[in-house]
């Protein structure tokens, strides 16, 4: 069939110029940040020394030369570019083990942490927005819409310090901090038990600043959709309201909502700095935080590269997704 | 209806806007109701809130004023907001006009500088240049104005791009005006509405993340915002709540007066959404 | 005699001194998991490349030393013996224990110690360079259970170089010949100590598990050890609360926290087990930057910080206030000193006295990086100096940003603390010997004091074997320094250890927690 594939072939040719602009991003990423952390004033064969104890010129010297510090900036840039694209993300001086190591042992945490408080706030989100929209004007509208606001206006770290208080320590419903029970080597269906366990403080905290989010962004895009002509034209065919909203309004307010949920998806990731920290969260926003305080750069740089090649790769199945949805943006491409 | 009448009726928008005129006010009057330094030991250390007139709100470890530091520190949080928020917002027009109005190979160059910015999660970004150009109010504006101009730039550049085909433009072109002054003279004044609605947004949203910061440890330590306020006291929290409710109450009001008057704001300049009751 | 912090509370007091056991009477029970939170988390276990209190509260149970220290500081056994010092202080002879095993299996012996000494330490430790490059002439091993250390002067302090952080015993079959900071043993850490590294999840825990090979026979009687990584400070008191964790040593919570928490009943507390490093903390005055190089401003410093201030109520009664460089819990400690109690007037009349005009300096104040309590210290001292007319500027840097302007005297004030290692030649006249203004070290003398007489003093109490002409020395010492106010001391430092009953035996020696847990036990 000729127009399947030329369909088809158009389709392969955009997923490869897509691709292809990913790659130029994470790498415009890489140098950007590289360049970036070359202006910070801390040196990390001082800290190092200091972590020895003391030192002196000539151990400083020792260090810098057998880390590659001392050489000229675009040699260690390009050293760097090189070993990222074969996949070698440089060796973290300070601990002693490769940065992919490090990333890869710390990276599902922050996955579960985030991929659990974004699923949460969607579901929550949508939930909460359609019920305004449809509620327009209402008690319940206001009330919900009061609730986002109160949970986006508060600072997400007060909202974790909070729930700790309230939930942990009077009530002792859950546990304050930690991933898993530490020490009680549980193993299968129990461990999955445990670890939700400890997930649910962590995800409501992270995700409930981002289901006021997407309430907002929810209700504001079903009353748009509800607004255009093919929604009035069903109403005034008498279709019931409920159903206007299942059938029609809901599938196209979708849209901007799960453009907007992958272009936010980095964001989970800042916010996961300040959860990991107060929940004892053993993943990847922690490491960037504890790696820039010791100015251990490649860590840093590996986190970000990380981190800005899932947000692209989420962007990029958003992108493809909205072209098999809706084709006609195969026009805008 | 008018601009000032639509947004009058937004009861939301009018209590915003009445909150946020009491922490301006409180802000511009800081020096005459709390004069001195709120750095100052006043009284004993630790006294909670009630215990003494003088202190009505309490006072910190160092025996400083907690109702000064709340009035002292509403400048410095608005004045961080605003001051990252503006320059943002100047860089987000102009790259996002020059893209938007140029097209083309510009375009691409510019939406691709964009995205490097949108590709890193804007807090970790922050944190990490505060971190690097040592916190100080200067680095920690400067990094909320960093992390916060793409979403500007990409919204002006839609705007221009859609307006740059219609026909007051056309006839501008015609008539041989400059690109400069078309884009300033003709087409900026009319986006200037999404744009303030944004802004409006994203003085609170710099607001929060100030305060985020300073959790974390990276607040200016010779300036008292809210933010630094909380910063301080929040290991506290469970010793002295006072410490830290209070500025983090403060924190919370005025985000959602600010969030108000933006979507008052927004209703108001987009009417289209107003007019449409079920 | 357990020496208690003060508490606000009497009450809380009675209660906790009530419940003191008699453990030295009882009968150690083997068996069971303690549970410890390790803050910040290290980045390695291996203590000859990582001197830090997180590496060596962890790897000092898998490392060992020759020689550990009472909490009066007097030398005890480790991995050594016995010990022979000849007449002219030139000679240490130390004879090694029995059946010494490296967690994989091989025997320890005198090689391992010279190479030790004689490669690893002197390539990898700053500290150990130092002293091996000016007073050691040879390390050799005659036996394998003999080894022997030639001086070339005599260095009184020598005894005091064989601690954990001095001087771990590294394995030399492991080592020899490889990159040590590159070397896959670092993640795989093989020591002579009573607990092997089992597992290390990063960010979450380091757990520890019994050497059934230890060399002393029996021992230890714990099964399991977990350091926990517990990134907010709250957070970690709560986990004590909660009983997540059994011991909370100094640093984990705020000085608010310990109060409150001492508070509890079935909550021990004591400020024993650091003597052995005894941090005095001080506030560096970059001698090099103007006003400072005036001796009168210094003194008006001095005068202005209440010293009692600070330990009451920003240290919530947590320390001692200082009145010199030598902590009050070292040898060789003086009173016998001029002081500076709290008094602005006098302040006053020094700065005027020195001609120098506040209003004319910005001077920037660097804060550590290590809590609220810092940042309180901080803003103290920036409003008491402003009383005197200076504009005073905080800086507020993290870790590496601090590291990085010590480093480079890139400060004009500045706060630090450091170990005093039990004696002033290996802890405290590396700050004032004018042979140490070198740039590179956050520890050395980043104020850049220059005083021949300083310098002689302390070189001629390190090179003396005669007690008495040592004492006397340092006293000299201490008076010159505090008169000259070579930095503002502020407070001589107090960790408080909070444990539960159950957990016996915690603290023996002046290098508390870090000491090999092999007699610790717990309670059933």
């Amino acid at each position: 069939m000729p127009e399947g594939d030329g369909r088809n072939m158009k389709s392969l040719d955009f997923i490869l110029r897509r691709l292809a602009k990913a790659f130029f991003v994470v790498i415009g990423v890489v140098i950007l940040n590289f360049l970036l952390i070359q202006l910070a004033p801390g040196d990390p064969a001082a800290v190092m020394a200091g972590d020895a104890g003391a030192g002196d010129a000539e151990y400083l010297a020792q260090l810098r030369a057998q880390f590659g510090l001392d050489k000229p900036l675009p040699v260690q840039l390009w050293n760097y570019l090189s070993g990222v694209l074969t996949g070698d993300l440089g060796y973290s001086y300070r601990n002693q083990l490769p940065v992919l190591d490090l990333i890869m042992d710390r990276l599902p945490a922050t996955l579960l942490l985030t991929g659990c408080a974004l699923v949460f706030s969607l579901v929550f989100g949508i939930l909460f927005g359609v019920i305004a929209a449809w509620r327009r004007g209402g008690v319940l509208d206001s009330t919900i819409m009061f609730g986002a606001l109160l949970f986006y206006a508060t600072p997400l770290f007060w909202t974790a310090l909070m729930a700790v208080l309230l939930f942990s320590i009077k009530l002792g419903w859950l546990p304050p901090f930690d991933m898993e029970t530490i020490g009680a080597n549980l193993t299968g269906w129990a461990r999955v038990k445990d670890i939700a366990w400890h997930l649910v403080l962590p995800v409501v905290t992270l995700g409930l600043f981002f289901t006021a989010i997407y309430t907002r962004l929810t209700r504001a895009s079903m009353l748009e959709v509800m607004g255009q002509d093919f929604i009035k034209t069903a109403r005034a065919k008498g279709v019931p309201k409920g159903r206007i909203i299942r059938r029609h309004a809901l599938r196209n307010a979708f849209l901007p909502i799960f453009t907007f949920a992958s272009l936010q998806a980095g964001q989970l990731v800042g916010g996961a700095v300040l959860t990991e920290t107060v929940f004892a969260w053993p993943g990847i926003g922690r490491l960037m935080f504890d790696a820039l305080l010791s100015r251990d750069y490649p860590v840093l740089l590996g986190v970000f590269l990380i981190t800005a090649a899932m947000v692209v790769l989420v962007n990029l199945i958003a992108d493809l997704l909205y072209r098999f949805v809706d084709p006609r943006i195969e026009q805008g491409a | 209806m008018s601009f000032t009448r639509r947004f009058a009726a937004h009861p939301g928008a009018l209590i915003g806007l009445l909150l946020l005129a009491a922490v301006l006010f409180i802000a511009a009057f800081a020096g005459l109701l709390y004069p001195g330094d709120p750095w100052q030991s006043v009284g004993p250390p630790l006294l909670p809130p009630g215990g003494d007139p003088l202190y009505p709100l309490g006072t910190d470890l160092l025996g400083r004023d907690i109702a000064a530091g709340l009035a002292h520190g509403a400048r410095v949080s608005l004045l961080i907001g605003v001051i990252s928020t503006m320059a943002a917002v100047l860089v987000g027009v102009v790259l996002g006009a020059i893209a938007g109005f140029f097209g083309g190979w510009v375009d691409d160059l510019l939406m691709r500088f964009t995205e490097f910015f949108q590709t890193i999660p804007a807090f970790a970004m922050a944190v990490v240049l505060v971190a690097i150009f040592t916190p100080s109010i200067t680095s920690i504006t400067g990094a909320i104005a960093i992390v916060s101009w793409p979403p500007v730039a990409r919204l002006v550049r839609a705007e221009f791009m859609s307006l740059k085909s219609r026909e007051f433009v056309q006839a501008a072109v015609t008539l041989g005006q400059r690109p400069l002054r078309i884009m300033f003279s003709q087409i900026l004044p009319n986006t200037m509405s999404p744009i303030i609605v944004t802004a409006s947004l994203m003085v609170a949203t710099a607001i929060l993340t100030e305060s985020s910061l300073s959790f974390l440890g990276l607040g200016d330590r010779n300036m008292m915002s809210w933010g630094y306020m909380i910063g301080a006291a929040r290991t506290m929290l469970r010793e002295a709540w006072w410490l830290s409710v209070f500025p983090g109450v403060a924190i919370l009001l005025t985000v959602i007066a600010i969030n108000l008057i933006g979507e008052g704001l927004n209703d108001a300049v987009n009417p289209h959404l107003r007019g449409r009751k079920d | 005699m357990l020496q208690r912090i003060r508490s606000a509370c009497a009450v809380a007091m009675a209660v906790a001194l009530s419940v003191t056991p008699l453990s030295a009477q009882e009968t150690p029970q083997p068996g069971g998991a303690l549970n410890m939170i390790v803050q910040p988390e290290p980045p390695i276990l291996m203590v000859g490349l990582n001197t830090q209190g997180p590496t060596l509260y962890a790897g000092g149970q898998i490392y060992q030393s020759l020689l550990t220290y009472g909490k009066d500081l007097e030398p005890l056994p480790l991995l050594a013996k016995s010990w022979d010092v000849s007449e002219d202080g030139l000679t240490y002879t130390f004879t090694l224990q029995d059946n010494v095993k490296w967690h994989d299996g091989q025997p320890m012996t005198a090689d391992d110690v010279v190479f030790t000494g004689d490669k690893f330490l002197r390539e990898a430790h700053p500290r150990w360079r130092l002293i091996a490059n000016t007073y050691v002439e040879s390390i050799t091993a005659p036996d394998p259970q003999t080894v022997v250390f030639k001086l070339s002067k005599p260095f009184s302090a020598f005894i005091y170089s064989f601690e954990l952080s001095s001087f771990p015993i590294i394995p030399k079959h492991i080592y020899e010949g490889t990159d040590y900071r590159t070397n896959p043993a670092n993640q795989n850490p093989i020591g002579t100590g009573p607990f092997m590294l089992k597992e290390w999840k990063r960010g979450q825990y380091i757990h520890l598990v019994k050497n059934p090979d230890y060399w002393k026979p029996g021992l230890p009687y714990l099964d399991e050890l977990y350091f926990r990584v517990i990134p907010d400070s709250a957070s970690r008191a709560i986990a004590f609360e909660q009983g997540t964790v059994d011991i909370l040593r100094g640093g984990d919570v705020e000085g608010f926290e310990v109060r409150r928490l001492t508070g509890m009943p079935d909550v021990e507390n004591s400020v024993e087990g650091w003597e052995m490093y005894s941090p005095v903390v001080f506030l560096e005055m970059n001698l090099k930057t103007p006003p400072f190089e005036k001796k009168e401003v210094r003194q008006a410093v001095m005068h202005v910080l209440d010293r009692n201030f600070i330990v009451q109520t920003i240290m919530f009664g947590i320390g001692q206030p200082a009145d010199g460089p030598f902590a009050a819990t070292t040898k060789y400690h003086t009173d016998d000193v001029p002081q500076y109690p709290y008094d602005i007037e006098k302040a006053k009349e020094l700065i005027a006295a020195s001609g120098v005009n506040p209003g004319d300096y910005t001077i920037r104040l660097m804060g550590l990086p290590y809590g609220s309590q810092w940042d309180r210290l901080a803003e103290y001292v920036k409003q008491q100096l402003e009383q005197l007319g200076f504009n005073i500027t905080i800086q507020a840097v993290d870790p590496g940003g601090w590291s990085q302007a010590m480093s480079d005297f890139n400060f004009d004030l500045a706060f630090n603390f450091t170990y005093q290692y039990g004696d002033p030649a290996q802890g405290v006249a590396r700050h004032y010997l004018s042979s140490n203004i070198v740039k590179g070290t956050p520890y050395g003398n980043n104020v850049s004091y220059e005083n021949p007489a300083v310098d002689q003093l302390f070189a001629e109490a390190a090179s003396s074997t005669d007690p008495d002409e040592v004492a006397a020395k340092y006293a000299e010492v201490q008076q010159i320094l505090v008169d000259d106010v070579a930095m503002a001391w502020l407070f001589d430092m107090q960790n408080v250890t909070l444990w539960r009953p159950k957990v016996r035996n915690l603290i023996r020696t002046g290098i508390g927690l870090n000491e090999s847990m092999d007699e610790v036990w717990i309670s059933k």
